[in-house]
């Protein structure tokens, strides 16, 4: 006894002030950034939606049909049943998410590429895997120069070809079905197979026809309520389908979980009976400058007409232009450098430089465009081609880093189980090591596209025009960019009205499209969180 | 057998062709008529593309003329790029990249040299009056009205003044703050032609120089001894945010306004402004007639002075700029 009391003595006091200042000094600069920024998203999302313009009995409609449902439905089933909860609220995250891109992609089908051109292709790819499928299946024993000339030859031969072929047909399809074929039946394949869960062959089957069915019928029917087929098969396939497939997918595998359909339910039905009940009540919405004319028209001198559709699809072509480009070259390099490379001082110094590209300013990366692509290369200024490259290479050392991140992931022990078992190193980068890395490497790559849509400096650099008034048609068009729009309403269109509807507008827009990606990727790590 | 197999074929047959028609009736709502590239979607036939780049002092009379002809020509895509019109001529339009640029000033004529060069032949178009516009503070009380020397003075890059007092000894003893546009600038070009003479001792560089015309309003508007200038569309737009100054040239003072700018009494700082189109350019159907069509409505008021804020040309001007337009047409696609 007499000891311990000795010793407690020998601790003294220890002032735990210092302690608590030091605690709360680090919430205070945890807490400044953020609050900087969502006063900041408040002032630009109420400058652009204008709330306060709606009839006060528009938002009592909506609160009593949505918010309150949606309160005591979701408060209820996130202390009963959280996992119901996560899977009713991951349904309506994936149908708002997915309503977007299908948006995008209508935008793409109605104005830049023909459905009987997308048709052609596609049929193309589908001839030439079919090609290749058949010739394993006839021979196994073929040497692998053989078979890759052969493959080579079958795709090269048949894009060449098919699609002309399709487009000089005297009659062909109503696009809706050619969309239908072409978008939404491999579409349902993907989905119809999680859909049907362990049903079988047939009920596989059943489902990814009843996938090509709805979509089908929706083409028909969609002009009955007054949406064009194009939009109408877009819509059902990129964001119909996919949402309830996962519904119809999840509930199948986990019976438990059903209520959380109802929750989707409630938060959905209680949106369309309050659109419902406001127009039947005659009380106007908000003044929102975010509308569907702002979204579907082009620039204009008087800014309550203006819209951003031509930079919306110019952002879209740059996209998928920067993500094909800058996948396939970061993903090849980090697996180089994963799995191949030794260990040496030039692979470190590799790896450093690296690591530096990603930090060099934008605008350097600009005139890296302008100086190699336009000047040596003579391209024309400004186009799609040499945008997306430019801000492909602006993201690739990110791409890089983040793939390598996600390869390094992978427990070295799958590797040697792999190799313990006789399998070669290209058998178990391909066959364990990447996908298990794949929903890694790929949150980095859409995190990686999420600041190249940002991008504004280089795509200046590399001569964009401020203004274009349609769409980009081809990879030689130029293109505008949804910062870039924004950026010229904010600086060549100096006045009052712009930075009052239009500049806030645009902000949403972008940041709405930005977030939405950043929730797609924070949806996969978690996933793959949880997995592992 | 045989009998049956009779009987079977000709039920077979009939089943064939009832579903066979019935199949050819449905599959009318089923397909469309091909083979087309669909290229008619301009209405009246005009398509292309035409690029634009330059004055970013002009670049509202674009995009605004260019938003009018787009309404009526869907199938013309008009790219129109901000550049600064030195920029545009070097980077874009004498190495052929554009069809039109446009300028704050005439070309000079090293640029006519690259141009021809590269067989670029530019055609001058005058297309609007530009008024320059010198701004203080609102609070600025002392100053309404200054002399061109006054002007020369405050912004000489020879002993340049620090203080308002040293300018004018009515002035107070305010420190002063300038605020115009970057060297790039045609505004600049302008400014310095105009009242610091090409000549002179150039341009002062200790001042905020800015592309954007919205910062110079923002730097004067917050500042007392403030004082800058940029195009009168700018200042036009925001009267209430910074006090304009009348010009002295000598015969008294006048203030910038659209009317004393079209008399030409606004001097020296009111300027024409140009764009230039590449006359082997003007062969193509659809660049002649967006040129055409931004001469003829480049007398128009609601364009050019209620949206953009410059001055329209008047007819003499407009039927001027047409003649060479046409003669530059005719020698391009004759």
């Amino acid at each position: 006894m007499a000891t311990e009391s000795r010793e407690r003595e020998g601790f003294g006091h220890v002032s735990r002030t210092v302690g608590v200042v030091f605690r709360y000094l680090l919430l205070a600069a945890t807490l400044f950034g953020i609050v900087a920024l969502t006063v900041l998203l408040i002032y630009v999302a109420n400058d652009a939606i204008q709330p306060l313009t709606a009839d006060p009995g528009w938002h009592l409609t909506f609160f009593v049909t949505l918010v309150v449902p949606t309160v005591a439905v979701g408060g209820y089933l996130l202390r009963t049943d959280p996992a119901s909860f996560k899977f009713g609220g991951g349904v309506v995250g994936a149908l708002a998410v997915s309503t977007m891109f299908a948006g995008g992609a209508a935008m793409i089908f109605v104005d830049i590429v023909q459905p009987v051109t997308w048709f052609g292709y596609v049929l193309a790819l589908a001839v030439a895997l079919a090609g290749v499928v058949a010739m394993e299946r006839f021979d196994r024993q073929l040497p692998f120069l053989v078979r890759s000339v052969v493959a080579g030859a079958v795709a090269v031969l048949s894009l060449w070809l098919v699609p002309g072929l399709v487009r000089s047909l005297p009659v062909y399809p109503t696009d809706g079905l050619l969309l239908t074929a072409s978008l939404g039946t491999p579409v349902a394949l993907l989905v119809g197979r999680y859909a049907a869960a362990a049903a079988g062959k047939r009920g596989t089957a059943l489902a990814v026809l009843g996938g090509v069915a709805l979509v089908g019928v929706g083409s028909y029917a969609g002009p009955l309520i007054g949406v064009d087929p194009v939009p109408a098969t877009v819509l059902l396939s990129v964001a119909v389908l996919p949402t309830g497939g996962y519904a119809v997918g999840t509930v199948r595998r986990h019976t438990e979980r059903r209520p959380g359909l109802a929750f989707a339910g409630v938060i959905l039905g209680g949106a369309v009976v309050g659109a419902v009940a406001v127009d039947a009540l005659g009380f106007t919405g908000p003044q929102s400058w975010v509308d569907w004319g702002f979204l579907t028209s082009a620039h204009s001198g008087t800014a309550a007409d203006a819209g951003l559709y031509p930079a919306i699809g110019g952002s879209i072509l740059l996209m998928v232009t920067v993500a094909a480009l800058s996948f396939p070259l970061g993903v090849g390099a980090a697996v180089y450098l994963e799995e191949y490379a030794p260990d040496n001082r030039f692979t470190r110094f590799i790896g450093i430089n690296i690591s530096n590209l990603a930090g060099v300013p934008s605008v350097v990366y600009g005139l890296l465009g302008l100086g190699v692509f336009v000047t040596y290369l003579g391209q024309p200024t400004g186009t799609v081609l040499i945008g997306g490259a430019t801000l492909a290479l602006l993201i690739l050392p990110i791409v890089i880093i983040s793939a390598r991140e996600a390869l390094r992931s992978v427990p070295d022990e799958m590797r040697q189980a792999s190799y313990g078992i006789g399998a070669t190193r290209w058998q178990t980068i391909k066959n364990v090591v990447l996908p298990r890395a794949f929903p890694g490497i790929l949150t980095g790559t859409i995190l990686a596209l999420g600041r190249a849509i940002g991008e504004t400096a280089p795509l200046i650099m590399i001569g964009a025009p401020n203004v274009l008034f349609s769409l980009p048609t081809e990879f030689s068009s130029k293109v505008s960019a949804m910062p870039l729009q924004v950026y010229a309403w904010a600086s060549l269109f100096a006045s009052d009205p712009f930075y009052r509807a239009a500049v806030p507008a645009g902000v949403v827009v972008l940041l709405v499209v930005l977030l939405s990606m950043n929730s797609i990727a924070i949806v996969l790590r978690n996933k793959y969180q949880n997995d592992q | 057998m045989t009998e049956t197999s009779a009987n079977g074929s000709t039920t077979r047959r009939r089943l064939l062709a009832a579903v066979g028609s019935a199949g050819v009736i449905g599959m009318a709502g089923c397909t469309q008529s091909g083979g087309g590239d669909g290229d008619g979607d301009g209405g009246d036939g005009l398509s292309g593309t035409i690029d634009i780049a330059g004055s970013s002092t002009v670049f509202p009379v674009a995009t605004a003329m260019a938003e009018r002809f787009e309404s009526e020509h869907s199938g013309v895509d008009i790219n129109i790029q901000s550049t600064g019109s030195g920029g545009g001529f070097a980077n874009h339009f004498c190495p052929g990249r554009t069809d039109f640029n446009n300028a704050s000033r005439p070309i000079q004529s090293e640029e006519e040299e690259t141009c021809s060069g590269n067989g670029v032949t530019p055609v001058e178009l005058t297309v609007a009056t530009d008024a320059l516009t010198v701004v203080v503070n609102n609070e600025a009380d002392w100053v309404d009205c200054m002399t061109t020397d006054e002007l020369a003075r405050l912004w000489s890059a020879e002993d340049p003044p620090t203080m308002w007092s040293e300018v004018n000894a009515d002035w107070p003893d305010q420190e002063l703050e300038l605020y115009g546009p970057t060297d790039a600038s045609g505004t600049y070009d302008y400014f310095i032609e105009s009242i610091l003479g090409e000549e002179g001792p150039g341009h002062r560089q200790d001042y905020s120089a800015t592309e954007q015309d919205r910062t110079i309003i923002q730097g004067v508007e917050g500042s007392e001894g403030a004082i800058g200038y940029l195009g009168f569309a700018y200042y036009s737009q925001n009267t209430d945010r910074v006090k304009a100054v009348g010009i002295d040239d000598g015969d008294g003072c006048v203030e910038p306004s659209l009317g004393t700018a079209r008399t030409g009494e606004y001097t020296p700082l009111s300027r024409p402004l140009f764009t230039y189109p590449k006359q082997g350019s003007l062969s193509e159907d659809h660049v002649a007639e967006f040129a055409r069509f931004w001469l003829e409505n480049s007398t128009s008021e609601e364009i050019i002075a209620d949206e953009v804020g410059y001055v329209p040309l008047s007819d003499d001007a407009q039927s001027e700029a047409m003649e060479r337009l046409e003669t530059a047409i005719e020698n391009a696609q004759g």
